[in-house]
């Protein structure tokens, strides 16, 4: 158990903190076009992030979960099992000691590291299941549940599960944001839209301290953690990485060290640029630091997440994915070798090559299972359907409807992200298409997620295919650039690892990967068959 | 021989609405699917004319939207074989109108009688391994004395940035860098386009500085810093295509 200090003195140490901290934040924002390692909105959270209280925290050490400070050693290769079958995380340019090193040790003020959030067993992202287990073995207390993001407001009662339901049931963590939004520079962004608290069963959009009205007006929005492993592919500098962003004509962000532009992958709203950049905002936000992690622990931080791929190695019935005549799109070792940034949304390199791989006979016990596989990625790459109302695909140039693939939009080459700038409104946060829970008079179901009303202002375009008025949980991407067409957007996730860390979709509204396809089935009128969905789940548990 | 006759009178009606002359109008737009991509047709005047094709997006042509109007812009061809029923419109210029239109939903199935009459230039899912079009290799790095060069940005009507801009921004971009520009004056303007109907359709009145002001935002925001940048506007609408509808920017080394 680790020891904590006592919560007056911690306050007494927060305070002067984020006294230093903002003056200092403020003094590089100050600059227009500022180039430093702290992007424009991120003061505004540290403020809050160090007005969040602190209780008293232990990381027991578990079989499989990964406690600050362990002091373990990440081996260059293991797996662990999942439902269906087994993950691999493979470690490039071999083992690593963890004592000391930034990503695992606790170098903020909440108990919390990196690795906390970033579990290898869930593919370096967080399974709910997982989340659950920890509540347990710890009755709450492990720094897992910090009250800044951990809860679902910081002021709830935080011995309570209920103050923790989306994190518990969803595998949420909260996102606070200023509001409006701050550019790079930290200059003031006029939005092209208002947003309005229609539901807050959190209780922290309209909270004094914490929410819209408060001093320091913030937006709370709730998403799950992203996979830090494959970041070769996150990160890349190839197709489509340009000047302006693809889809809207918009400056790309750019890396504040080089002024190149970059990829916008990395996060669900594609606020930070780089591995470094982002590092910096988590250290302030989810581990509460005081102060940027130094130079030396973002080089090791960066340095680390660099080494990391994952992707399943095993499945229950079609056996081992990675034989050396397996197919080229499985496996960590694949993902090592592949180029980053090549767009595979053709016939020449494919977004997950299968080769000729388990075209022949296959052993009885694993045929069935692995011709399914191959039937499910047939499915991802060739089975059209109508993608219709969908903004920043239906908006480039495709037209409305567009008859596509899975592989159109999810099109980078071994990960399905989008090569670059991947942010679209598939209705995953937006309504009607959001899930959204039943309101009638025989459920005692409560609906769990914010509800915001956006309204896009006079003399802006309303909104393409939601109007002037529309509503949403999370505004997406629209938080950061203040644009009418962004609310909603959420930059897309890599399709690996599935299996090992459920729940899916930025905000957790999809607990399996057959709720994922059904969601696309209900969203597009796809009309798969029971097989062509049993087929695609198979696939896609396998990458 | 009266079969033959009625056939050619029948042509003859067909393609009189259609006689080489340009056409503007405001109309939904239809989707028709094909064994292939969908191809993009509209009606007006109670004749189809046929816009184009789904490709990508690298294609000069961009399919509209379902759900909102189009101002079309073009010569018809009658000489042309119909495509998907429709008439031909060479090199239209198609712009999607920003009121939503709920009365503008036509999606048509695929039928045997109006398939492709060619292969496109990529299949509705994964292409051959490059994009539908090529727009060749970017221009050679202009040689000292550097002189002043004016690029134009083109707009669809009442369109402001788009997925499109970059296209013309960039080489704004780089020729600014390649010869290190002092200066960057930025002219914007908007149109207007009489209709065939003879009713006058002209872009929003602020939309002139919008652009301006806008192209110069997205310059400096893609690095063009250190030059001083005059942004200028003109007010009237100026009458003619879509060529009115632009941006003129100079880049000066001096």
């Amino acid at each position: 158990m680790k020891q904590q200090w006592s919560r007056t003195g911690r306050i007494a140490c927060a305070v002067v903190a984020t006294a230093v901290t903002v003056a200092m934040f403020a003094a590089r924002a100050a600059e227009p076009g500022a180039r430093g390692e702290v992007a424009g909105h991120v003061p505004a959270q540290a403020e809050q992030a160090q007005k969040a209280p602190i209780t008293p925290s232990a990381s027991p050490r578990q079989f499989h979960w990964w406690s600050p400070g362990d002091a373990r050693r990440f081996e260059p290769f293991t797996t662990y099992p999942d439902d269906v079958g087994d993950l691999g995380v493979l470690l490039d340019r071999g083992s690593l000691e963890t004592k000391g090193h930034p990503f695992f040790e606790s170098i903020g003020s909440n108990g919390r590291a990196c690795v906390t959030c970033h579990q290898p067993e869930n593919a370096m992202s967080i399974s709910v299941p997982s989340i659950q287990e920890r509540w347990r073995v710890t009755g709450g207390k492990d720094p897992l549940f910090a009250a800044v993001d951990g809860s679902n407001c910081p002021n709830l009662p935080q011995d309570d599960p209920a103050s923790h339901s989306l994190l518990l049931e969803r595998g949420l963590f909260r996102v606070f944001l200023p509001w409006p939004p701050k550019a790079a520079d930290g200059s003031r962004i006029d939005p092209e839209f208002t947003l309005e608290v229609v539901r807050d069963p959190t209780g922290c959009n309209t909270h004094p301290e914490y929410g819209l009205n408060s001093p320091n007006p913030m937006v709370s929005v709730y998403r799950r953690p992203r996979v830090v492993a494959n970041t070769k592919y996150t990160t890349h500098q190839g197709f489509g990485v340009g000047l302006f962003v693809g889809k809207t004509g918009m400056p790309s962000a750019q890396d504040p060290e080089t002024g190149k532009p970059v990829a916008m992958n990395i996060m669900a709203d594609a606020r930070q640029p780089t591995l470094k950049t982002q590092a910096v905002e988590a250290a302030i936000n989810h581990l509460q630091s005081p102060k940027p992690p130094t130079a030396d622990q973002l080089a090791k931080i960066v340095d680390f997440e660099s080494r990391v791929y994952v992707a399943q190695v095993a499945r229950h019935g079609a056996g081992s994915l990675v034989e050396a005549d397996g197919p080229p799109a499985f496996g960590p070792r694949n993902l090592l070798k592949e180029d980053a940034g090549v767009l595979g949304n053709n016939t020449t390199r494919f977004v997950f090559p299968m080769g000729d791989a388990w075209t022949t006979p296959q052993p009885d016990d694993v045929a069935e299972m692995r011709a399914s596989i191959r039937r499910g990625h047939d499915v991802f790459f060739f089975r059209t359907f109508w993608i219709r109302d969908s903004m920043h695909l239906n908006t480039v140039g495709l037209g409305n409807p567009s008859k596509r693939t899975c592989a159109t939009c999810h099109g980078m080459h071994m990960t399905a992200m989008d090569v670059a700038n991947g942010w679209m409104d598939i209705g995953t946060t937006n309504l009607p298409w959001a899930k959204e829970t039943p309101e009638n008079p025989w459920t005692k179901e409560k609906p769990q997620m914010p509800l915001f009303r956006i309204t896009c202002k006079a003399g802006v375009p309303a909104h393409p295919y939601l109007g002037r008025v529309f509503y949403t949980q999370d505004p997406g991407r629209g938080l950061i650039s203040g644009k009418c067409n962004d609310v909603g957007t959420i930059v897309m996730q890599q399709f690996r690892g599935l299996a090992a860390r459920p729940p899916y979709f930025s905000n957790g509204s999809a607990a399996s990967i057959r709720e994922l396809i059904d969601f696309y089935d209900r969203r597009y009128n796809i009309q798969y068959s029971e097989q062509e969905k049993l087929d695609l789940e198979h696939f896609l548990g396998s990458l | 021989m009266r079969p033959l006759l009625m056939l050619t009178s029948a042509a003859i009606v067909a393609a009189t609405p259609a006689m080489a002359e340009d056409l503007a109008f405001v109309s939904c737009p239809i989707v028709r699917d094909t064994k292939l991509v969908p191809c993009w047709l509209t009606e007006y005047r109670g004749e189809l004319y046929y816009l184009g094709i789904q490709t990508d997006v690298s294609a000069e042509f961009n399919p509209p939207s379902l759900g909102h109007r189009i101002l079309v812009e073009g010569r018809p061809n009658p000489d042309k074989p119909r495509i998907c029923g429709g008439i031909v419109i060479e090199s239209p210029a198609v712009s999607i109108m920003n009121a939503p239109a709920d009365d503008c939903r036509t999606q048509l199935p695929s039928d045997e009688r109006y398939q492709l009459p060619f292969e496109p230039p990529r299949p509705p899912g994964p292409s051959k391994g490059r994009l539908a079009y090529d727009y060749g290799p970017p221009p050679p790095p202009p040689k000292p004395p550097y002189q002043p060069r004016t690029f134009t940005v083109p707009y669809d009507f009442d369109g402001l940035v788009g997925f499109k801009t970059p296209r013309f921004l960039t080489p704004i971009y780089d020729y600014a860098q390649q010869i290190g520009a002092k200066r960057i004056e930025i002219t914007g303007y908007r149109g207007a386009v009489r209709l065939s109907d003879g009713s006058l359709l002209s872009e929003s009145e602020p939309l002139a500085r919008q652009r301006a002001e806008q192209v110069a935002e997205l310059l400096r925001g893609a690095g063009l810093r250190t030059a001083s940048y005059d942004v200028k506007w003109k007010d009237a609408a100026e009458m003619g295509g879509p060529a009115t509808r632009r941006v003129e920017v100079t880049v000066s080394p001096r």
